[in-house]
């Protein structure tokens, strides 16, 4: 666990070096048979000696000093691959680092490398990547969700310490409630994006995977807040997490379970998050009936959305400058969305899906604003049904079906948490936890509560 | 032959910095690829700052000297316009929606003023782009179809970039900073839109070649159809790039990258305050606070430098004796040597104290004109340049002995003028020139040479 890590790092029971020795050699002794990390940084070691030598001299330890930490590879790191899992970018080394990854450095992360992912983030279980599917540590020949199938596999086999994920429909969530870890996802414009390539522009964000809630608070806090160079962000300035989480009480808080959730969602699930449900109830929160009427609607808007600027984002892969022209060599979801979006982004056909799939968006995020007015979190089930096993052929609708819960949060930019529920025959299932746009706090605060009776 | 002439006019704006980074925008003055970051070259990953202010405030500026409706208080989105060019990094162009609406200059109705980046530069010749000008700030104004010759759409474009220039936020348009395309319909043909066109001269031509195009085709029975034509400069001639069925479609999206900017109404205000007179205005006050004439006036505000320098010389000098010349004597000096008003090195001051001169006889027009011309070559005091040329006006009783003694030594000419032949005086003058060294008025010595012939016949 993140905070117990620390605890060693901090006391000088663990060292650096010995921390990241440990994660390099559980990654090369796991990683050939659950492909969660695409490269690893060479230079890692070398990194770790030199925090150890400044640690030495007595320079303060910023708030990761030691930890290892995976990136997802759609996310610019200088020096490694950029991959996106694709082989459009298979050989494109980034030559910068993303907002984020300038902050996990000045707070004395040492990242261990980069992470598999569905390819350009299109994908719900990890089998997109072009650089071969992810296992599910926690359901070894099941899935481990996506579309950052490798943070989540990387965390749940204890490879490195954090990850960092990217959430454009639950992206974090689902493959944190297939590993039975924790994730989170940041209300949309709270953390940079600053290096972070594209999938929706107006629903990407960039978030924590941990293997407990205080290293996805302590890593969200670092990540979180303005950066001056970039345009759509919110202005909110440094915000701490961490500290907040000891002894975290709910009660007379109102949480909110909507009636919907169980339409669409399979029994043996729905079981699992009535009874944490339950707990939180026992925890003495106050638990409040919401309705979310038009949630189903969410996912069919969703996709065209996220193909429409999927589309304009994958302009610039044109073979001119990255080798590979995204459509000769890409696989087929991400061909689907291009082509898709490509479709109805056309004048004669805007009204009909686009500016429609905009208005649907309006009317999910009044709907989830309305019920957040009279709750301070909903909880409920993270996926609707369990991971399925590798190799399984679903068609794209059933695919898509994964992310019914999830999309809603990215619609209307507000946050959402993953923390383990229980299990359902052996398999992870998450407890989602949502919150107001910036309600971050609270989201943690019930997350925190939940886990320390678990 | 009935003719409607539209223009859509691009002009890179005179920022320091690109529109979505902080790259410098002196792209022609530096190696390739040297003023570019993964925001300009659109590399993966990467998000544009806001918008520069300082364009879009010049957007604004330049869309009140054009009369046009500012649109304030409500979101003016950014949009990507995708298009597939080696010049494009990112496959799409960022284009706003109009920042203004419904102007007219010289009675040309304008539609519209919005902001664009430019791309990179494309040498197809050897296959590299250079990225330095790729996000360089561009304000774009399209016309309604107002004009209807060639000779109409010069001269718009004339005035329109003097208004632009006046603002001191546009590139000289001599740089190649101003692209045109211009939409040409002619009776009984559809409309048919040039491309490609980088001056005043290369509008013209190509408007003169598609109406002579377009007649033949008519002439001959055939369409002329809808399509989208380049502008070959070396050549002047028109090509067809492509049919209206072919027309791209660029999907437009709002770029979910930028806020939209919204413009409130106190930030108009503030630019309307402190912008500078546009120059149609300007001439019209001209003629009406200093009663010159319309011409004059015209040529005073060819530059806003040259008529800030009016205006202060106006303060002191006779203003009818100053606009008399600026229009003619100062223009042609400077004309002469290839500058423009930006370039005067002398002061205010100095060109008062010489108008002064002129205004008082102290030195003759002719004299002054040689003055004029040492003060733009090499600026000091019109007094000491009088002295060095030794240009002071000769004595009065100097005078009458130089026009006595001329008419002594020319008694021929003298004979001739008294004989009725008058060009003979002309003659006896030029000699009182050169005996006096050109320091006498030439009106005062032939009214002295013909009191003193008067005597004599």
């Amino acid at each position: 666990m993140t905070k117990a890590k620390l605890d060693q790092l901090r006391s000088g029971e663990l060292s650096p070096v010995e921390n990241v020795r440990r994660a390099l050699e559980r990654i090369s002794k796991l990683n050939p048979k659950i492909n969660a990390f695409i490269e690893v940084n060479n230079d890692v070691v070398a990194q770790a000696e030199a925090l150890e030598r400044k640690l030495k001299r007595g320079k303060r330890a910023g708030k990761l000093a030691g930890l290892a930490i995976g990136i997802k590879s759609n996310i610019n790191v200088n020096g490694l691959r950029a991959t996106c899992a694709s082989r459009t970018l298979e050989d494109y080394v980034a030559a910068y680092d993303a907002e984020v990854v300038k902050r996990v450095l000045a707070e004395d992360g040492i990242i261990i490398g980069v992470n598999n992912m569905d390819e350009f983030a299109c994908g719900s279980s990890g089998e997109t990547s072009a650089f071969g599917v992810t296992d599910n540590p926690a359901a070894p020949g099941r899935i481990p969700g996506g579309s950052s199938s490798g943070g989540g596999a990387a965390i749940a086999a204890g490879m490195c310490d954090l990850c960092l994920g990217t959430d454009t429909g639950g992206s974090i969530r689902n493959p944190a409630s297939h590993c039975g870890v924790v994730g989170v996802k940041p209300t949309y414009g709270l953390v940079p994006r600053q290096g972070l390539i594209d999938l929706g522009m107006s629903l990407d964000q960039i978030g924590p995977i941990a293997s407990d809630v205080y290293g996805a608070a302590l890593l969200l806090e670092v990540i979180a807040g303005k950066n001056q160079n970039e345009c759509v962000m919110l202005d909110v300035p440094k915000v701490s997490y961490a500290d907040k989480l000891d002894g975290a009480d709910i009660k007379g808080m109102k949480i909110g379970v909507s009636p919907q959730f169980s339409e669409i969602t399979d029994s043996a699930v729905m079981d699992v998050i009535d009874k944490s449900i339950e707990t939180l109830g026992d925890l003495g929160a106050e638990i409040v009936d919401v309705e979310l009427p038009h949630i189903e609607e969410a996912m069919p808007a969703y996709y065209l959305i996220v193909s429409v600027e999927f589309f304009s984002a994958t302009r610039k892969f044109d073979g001119r400058k990255y080798g590979k022209r995204i459509e000769d060599v890409c696989g087929d979801e991400v061909l689907r969305r291009i082509l898709r979006g490509r479709y109805i982004s056309q004048k004669e056909y805007r009204g009909k899906y686009y500016q429609r799939a905009l208005q649907v968006r309006t009317i999910i995020r009044r709907e989830l604003m309305a019920a957040l007015e009279k709750v301070d979190v909903i909880v409920g089930p993270t996926v609707p049904k369990l991971p399925h096993k590798l190799g399984t052929k679903l068609t794209p609708m059933e695919m898509y079906a994964y992310d019914y819960l999830t999309i809603p949060a990215n619609l209307a930019g507000i946050c959402g948490g993953v923390v383990k529920a229980g299990k359902v025959n052996g398999i992870p299932v998450g407890l989602q936890v949502q919150g107001m746009v910036l309600g971050e706090e609270q989201v943690l605060r019930v997350m925190r509560a939940f886990e320390a009776v678990s | 032959m009935n003719m409607m002439v539209g223009l859509e006019v691009h002009q890179q704006l005179a920022t320091e910095r690109k529109m979505y980074c902080d790259c410098p925008t002196n792209y022609q003055d530096v190696p390739p690829n040297t003023n570019v970051c993964p925001i300009c070259t659109g590399m993966p990953g990467s998000k544009p700052l806001s918008p520069n202010e300082k364009a879009v405030d010049a957007a604004i500026e330049l869309a009140l000297m054009l009369g046009c409706k500012v649109v304030v208080d409500k979101p003016t989105y950014i949009q990507r316009k995708h298009y597939d060019y080696p010049d494009l990094p990112s496959g799409y162009q960022r284009t706003s929606l109009p920042i203004a609406v419904d102007g007219e200059l010289q009675g040309v109705r304008i539609r519209e003023v919005h902001l664009e980046e430019d791309p990179g530069q494309y040498d197809p010749t050897i296959g590299s782009v250079d990225f330095n000008r790729s996000g360089v700030p561009l304000v774009e104004i399209v016309t309604e179809p107002d004009m209807r010759s060639p000779e109409d759409a010069r001269r718009f474009l004339r005035q329109l970039i003097r208004v632009l220039e006046f603002t001191g936020k546009v590139r000289p348009e001599a740089g190649g900073a101003m692209r045109t395309d211009v939409n040409i319909s002619l009776e009984g043909g559809a409309r048919v839109e040039v491309k490609n066109i980088n001056s005043v001269k290369g509008a013209y031509k190509a408007l003169k070649f598609e109406i002579t195009r377009q007649k033949a085709k008519l002439g001959r029975g055939e369409a002329v159809v809808r399509e989208t034509r380049a502008y070959l400069e070396s050549q002047m001639i028109t090509t067809s790039m492509r049919l209206k069925e072919m027309e791209e479609d660029y999907r437009y999206i709002p770029d979910p990258d930028i806020f939209p900017l919204v413009i409130d109404d106190a930030k108009v205000q503030n630019i309307r305050e402190q912008m500078v007179e546009p120059p149609h205005l300007r001439e019209q006050r001209l003629v009406e606070q200093y009663g010159i004439q319309q011409a004059a006036a015209n040529v005073i505000v060819s530059e806003r430098k040259f008529a800030d320098l009016f205006e202060e010389v106006a303060k002191e000098v006779d203003p009818k004796l100053a606009a008399m010349w600026f229009r003619t004597k100062l223009k042609k000096v400077l004309n002469y040597m290839k500058l423009s008003a930006a370039d005067i090195e002398f002061t205010p001051k100095q060109l008062i104290t010489l108008l002064q001169m002129i205004q008082h006889h102290k030195v003759t027009p002719e004299q002054g004109e040689l003055v004029l011309r040492e003060l733009v070559k090499k600026p000091a005091d019109p007094k000491e340049l009088v002295q060095r040329l030794g240009l002071e006006r000769i004595e009065w009783e100097d005078l009458e002995l130089a026009v006595k003694e001329a008419i002594r030594r020319n008694q021929k000419a003298v004979k001739d003028y008294l004989a009725g032949r008058k060009e003979a005086l002309n003659f006896i003058a030029g000699k009182v020139m050169e005996l006096t060294g050109g320091r006498a008025d030439p009106r005062e010595i032939l009214k002295l040479l013909r009191a003193e012939l008067l005597k004599k016949s």
